[in-house]
């Protein structure tokens, strides 16, 4: 054999021992926040006790999801792992984007998918395929001020009858505003919630529009009527300015995700710490939560799955879920954690996260089209809430605009 | 010793071929990073192209446009983008030339406030967005706090939709009034003191030695900053995005650009987008047109 040929025949055993080894590196796509930092604690002991370098690349919030979907259809194969907003499944889900991971699943005893309730395993699904494991449970719950409520000794309320109640209590006590939700940028997280807990649904099984019903116009109007009780800047609130008015002025209640908790207890970003408290959503006519959070999977394009699901399963199994979440990550709602008295410390409202099977689970909708239909719910409701349109009128209105957006949905 | 000239070529082919020679890599240079983006956006925008999804995507022709000529909210956005570029204007205009002449007489303190004024050109538009959003905030901002010691109920300029609108136009103000003044500083140095000497001694007061020799002389620059401000307020965006959070209160401050970007990158309906895009650019193509006859007048 001439060198050259011994050279090549060199190469072409080299490559084909290097196709069938495990991988050395997995590439990990997050998007900052607590549960980022959570996940790359744990890093520097996956990385000695598989051998496998892991390298991290953060991109904001903002453009975070654009860049996989790019990433993924041009089919670059850049990364194993990725974190995203579960109100991007459908879009994922419809575009191909992570891969499914039931497989995977189903063989993991250190993942222990049995370790959460029933709505919660159906997270990360899309079209009966889990397209990503949970990397946070974050239902809407009721926030509420210990001091304000023993002062005027209010009970906590349990119904959005008592709620309002217990808001204007408040409000004519002058001891502040009596609530607040979030009327700005991010309506769309109450609107959709208020809608399902009076009854009503965004629309029906055929996608024909539905927020013009009785129901949902009940919902609204309750949601108009709560300005009343809110701060002036309310309506112009966005999910995050409703979370810091509420730890910074005097608020007495207010319904938001659960996975805010970590700012209330930090002195910088609250002045009423040890005065918060949490309990179940009020109820409407129907028992709802509204669930959001974190997903992460593996894209379609992975070049080293299993290693990636090595990594998942390492960060988020069950042995690891205790040490994970006092990593400072969102809450998960493992059941084995939920009565941990070291995490009660920190995240007093875990046993909220047990979701009773008599709690429907409502979360975004799993449509292709929801950023534009979010969109046009949001574009409608500052004339309903500030009472330039009536609630029926406007959401009638809203009613049309959504069904041409609904129809894009299913046409090719 | 200078190099021969190529064989068979005169010195002015030699000298245009050396021009060619030295534009060419500008020209590439274009090309790639504007001519075929371009091209690719108008080839896009007859396509039905989405980043949601794996549907093969097909030439649709005019779709995309009819569909914007049709939608409520692409003219809206087109009112919007008009009322920011007049009201903008109204404002900006007035009060940065009313400060360059100010600068200009060379009062006590002058180089001072030269300097600071020019302070909000030189600040990032999102760092801008976010000082003015906390400023503008109904419960925390002090904007409302000093309003509230005159009038009981100040404006909520963020939830509602006319104060909103001023909101920007204040804000698209105070970054770019400084950029008016300078430019009208700059004119004011370049003129000539004689008519304005002149018209002093003939008994012409400030005020008409203002209004009929200084502001005519100043056109041509004022035309200028009327088209650089349209294109800016065409193009603007990081303000909005940060101060109104994407337009908000529901479209109130949603321009055509900002509708743009909602439709590609929220919606991912990229073909729309495109169709957008390219209205946006058919758009802005008179005012350069227009500046080229302003650069040629005398």
């Amino acid at each position: 054999m001439t060198p050259t040929g011994r050279l090549l025949t060199a190469t072409a055993v080299s490559a084909l021992v290097a196709s069938g080894a495990a991988a050395q590196e997995i590439n990990i796509y997050l998007i900052p926040s607590p549960s980022s930092d959570a996940i790359q604690s744990f890093i520097p002991a996956f990385e000695e006790e598989t051998g496998i370098r892991v390298n991290v690349t953060e991109t904001p919030y903002g453009e975070a999801h654009q860049k996989l979907l790019l990433s993924v259809q041009l089919g670059q194969g850049q990364y194993d792992v990725a974190q995203f907003d579960n109100t991007f499944l459908a879009p994922f889900g419809a575009a191909g984007t992570m891969m499914a991971l039931d497989d995977y699943i189903a063989g993991s005893e250190a993942y222990d998918i049995s370790d959460f309730s029933e709505g919660s395993q159906e997270y990360g699904m899309f079209d009966g395929e889990s397209l990503g494991l949970v990397l946070s449970t974050e239902p809407m719950i009721l926030w509420y001020r210990t001091d304000l409520f023993e002062e005027l000794g209010l009970d906590v309320p349990e119904t959005w009858e008592d709620y309002r109640a217990a808001a204007q209590a408040i409000s004519e006590a002058g001891l502040g505003d009596g609530n607040i939700l979030g009327w700005g940028p991010n309506a769309s997280w109450w609107f959709m919630t208020l809608i399902w807990s009076f009854g009503g649904q965004l629309y029906d099984a055929d996608l024909v529009p539905q927020v013009n019903t009785p129901e949902a116009v009940a919902g609204i109007t309750f949601f108009k009527d709560m300005l009343a009780y809110g701060p002036e800047g309310g309506i112009s609130s966005s999910g995050d300015d409703t979370t810091n008015k509420f730890l910074s002025q005097d608020i007495g209640m207010m319904v938001q995700y659960s996975g805010y908790w970590g700012v209330a207890l930090e002195p910088e970003n609250s002045a009423f710490v040890g005065n918060i408290a949490t309990a179940k959503m009020p109820l409407g006519t129907v028992d709802i939560t509204h669930l959001a959070g974190w997903n992460i999977g593996i894209p379609s394009d992975a070049q080293n799955p299993d290693e990636a699901w090595q990594f998942l399963e390492f960060v988020l199994g069950r042995d690891n879920a205790v040490d994970y979440l006092l990593a400072g990550a969102a809450a998960i709602g493992r059941k084995s954690v939920l009565d941990n008295p070291e995490l009660l410390a920190i995240h007093p409202y875990l046993p909220l996260l047990d979701i009773p099977e008599t709690s429907r689970i409502e979360r975004y909708p799993q449509l292709r089209v929801w950023p534009e239909l979010e969109k046009a719910i949001l574009d409608a409701l500052p004339a309903i809430l500030t009472g330039e349109v009536e609630v029926q009128a406007g959401l009638d209105a809203l009613n049309e605009v959504m069904g041409p957006i609904l129809a894009q949905e299913t046409a090719e | 010793m200078p190099r021969a000239m190529p064989r068979g070529l005169s010195l002015e082919q030699a000298t245009r071929r050396l021009a060619v020679l030295l534009v060419l890599p500008t020209w590439v240079l274009l090309i790639l990073v504007f001519a075929l983006p371009l091209a690719g956006a108008i080839w896009l925008s007859f396509r039905n192209e989405t980043l949601g999804s794996f549907v093969t995507p097909r030439f649709i022709g005019w779709e995309n446009y009819r569909g914007a000529f049709a939608d409520p909210r692409f003219w809206e956005s087109i009112r919007t983008t008009l009322f920011f570029m007049v009201a903008g204007l109204a404002i900006q205009l007035p009060l940065g030339i009313g400060l360059a002449l100010l600068l200009h007489r060379n009062l006590r303190g002058t180089a001072f406030f030269r300097s600071a004024l020019i302070v909000p050109m030189l600040l990032t538009p999102v760092a801008v967005g976010l000082m003015w959003r906390f400023m503008l905030d109904a419960d925390f901002g002090i904007i409302n706090w000093a309003l509230r010691h005159v009038i009981d109920s100040p404006p909520n300029w963020l939830g509602a939709r006319i104060p909103a609108r001023f909101a920007v136009v204040m804000v698209d103000s105070w970054i770019s009034i400084p950029f008016v003044m300078l430019m009208v500083l700059a004119g004011l140095s370049s003129l000539p003191r004689g008519p304005a000497e002149a018209a002093a001694i003939d008994g012409a007061g400030p005020l008409a030695i203002f209004v009929f020799i200084t502001l005519p002389s100043l056109v041509p620059v004022i035309l200028v900053i009327v088209m650089i401000r349209v294109v800016d307020v065409v193009k603007l965006f990081d303000i909005l995005f940060i101060v109104t959070q994407r337009g908000g209160p529901g479209t109130a401050t949603q321009t055509l650009g900002l509708l743009t970007y909602n439709t590609g990158f929220i919606f991912f309906q990229t073909s729309r987008a495109a169709a957008l895009g390219v209205l946006l650019t058919l758009m802005v193509i008179p005012i350069y047109f227009i500046w080229r006859r302003v650069g040629r007048a005398p």
